[in-house]
């Protein structure tokens, strides 16, 4: 029996399980596995790097008793610091773009962590630029900035990646969705070392128009962590994709997953079936982010056919 | 060789206002091409020193061309094209 008693919350992060989907499956040869990251503490991926990043702060002596945390975050990073945070006695600022989903304020808000809101004209670009803004006014406030720092990175290729090549040693492929690229690019670098013909999938987000709302292409935003090479391909998915495949991934295999993990999982099985079409076998890991609680007023999980559910998503960060 | 080309809202002063448009051409490049005879400027905001703009991703089919052959990926006909400018990810996945 694995040991499943921890001497604090901290300490049960990670160690997710590795579900087969016999069902989603399209044969016995091309198999599809689902990494529960909802599992995890505060109920989402990332809670591993909002550790891995408070840690590293500590031990280099950034972060010190009393500190103030700030960071951009459309919600899971935030609310994963959050708990963190409040088991290590940290003030937390989170900033996020006004459209970010109303479960997510009232999580961070009850783990006592304070939000300012950046315009929902600009997306998550914007919270980045106001963050960065007000970190500069205040040299006493820690901004860990998920998207430049590779302890994100380092704790997938450190936990996340080892879990996956133990739980499954015949691994061929490896789906993610693309956000900080923190888990593509940390677990990728991991797989890519120890299975020489591991293929890395990216499966990006596209959201409404709304959230592509910059003023000139130069405004454009490429996290520093990313690394093209890490990659093989990069799909983009649309909402009613992601939305079609959330609803698939509950009433085929009984798994509530959060909307991005709709929308790598239709990546992941545009893979299957070419795996299928090519006779070759495969076995394909993806990434549950997230589960649907925080979803539920998009209207995703209701009645309704899957372009209606989508156009529910417009003009929110869903991912 | 005709396909489908959706243009970001960032891109549509060009395009006077169009959010999708045809294009010609048997490679991504060569659909540039196309759009900047019609659409004047449109060849600079998507492409640096003869590669993508950085904060530009181009997609056929869903898929960027950056992993695919870049400007050389080629295009048939029916082919959907997306251009979209790079934007910080949410937080689920990421997110």
């Amino acid at each position: 029996m694995p040991v499943t008693r921890y001497s604090s919350l901290l300490e049960a992060v990670g160690g997710t399980p590795l579900v087969g989907l016999p069902r989603l499956s399209p044969s016995q040869k091309v198999r599809l596995w689902a990494k529960l990251e909802d599992r995890n503490p505060t109920g989402s991926v990332k809670d591993r790097p909002a550790l891995a990043m408070v840690a590293a702060a500590e031990a280099d002596g950034r972060l010190r008793p009393g500190c103030t945390v700030i960071e951009p975050t459309s919600g899971n990073t935030g609310i994963s610091l959050a708990m963190v945070c409040r088991v290590k006695g940290y003030r937390l600022i989170c900033v996020m773009p006004e459209n970010t989903s109303q479960e997510r304020r009232l999580v961070l808000r009850a783990y006592g962590a304070q939000i300012i809101s950046s315009p929902a004209a600009g997306g998550s670009n914007a919270a980045v630029a106001m963050a960065k803004g007000l970190s500069a006014d205040h040299p006493d406030w820690v901004m860990l900035y998920q998207y430049g720092n590779p302890d994100n990175a380092r704790a997938h290729y450190e936990t996340t990646g080892p879990e996956l090549l133990a739980d499954l040693p015949t691994i061929t492929h490896f789906v993610a969705g693309l956000g900080t690229t923190g888990t593509l690019m940390g677990v990728g670098r991991y797989l890519r070392e120890k299975v020489p013909d591991i293929t890395v999938v990216a499966a990006e987000p596209r959201y409404g128009e709304l959230v592509y709302g910059l003023r000139n292409i130069d405004e454009g935003f490429v996290p520093e962590l990313y690394d093209a090479s890490v990659l093989s391909s990069r799909f983009s998915v649309g909402p009613q994709d992601a939305v079609r495949r959330t609803r698939q991934l509950l009433e085929v295999e009984g798994i509530f997953a959060g909307v991005s993990t709709g929308a790598v999982l239709h990546a992941a099985l545009g893979i299957a079936v070419k795996q299928v079409t090519a006779g070759s076998s495969a076995d394909i890991a993806f990434i549950v982010a997230d589960a649907g609680w925080k979803y539920l007023s998009t209207g995703v999980y209701g009645a309704g056919d899957d372009a209606d559910a989508a156009a529910g998503l417009e003009g929110r960060l869903w991912a | 060789m005709s396909v489908s080309v959706s243009v970001p809202t960032i891109l549509r002063p060009v395009t006077k206002g169009e959010k999708t448009v045809t294009a010609d051409g048997g490679t991504v490049a060569e659909l540039i091409a196309d759009l900047e005879s019609r659409f004047a400027g449109m060849g600079d905001r998507l492409v640096k020193n003869g590669a993508l703009h950085r904060f530009v991703n181009i997609y056929v089919n869903d898929e960027d061309v950056r992993f695919t052959g870049g400007l050389d990926t080629t295009v048939a006909d029916g082919d959907q094209v997306t251009i979209l400018p790079a934007v910080a990810g949410g937080a689920g996945q990421g997110r």
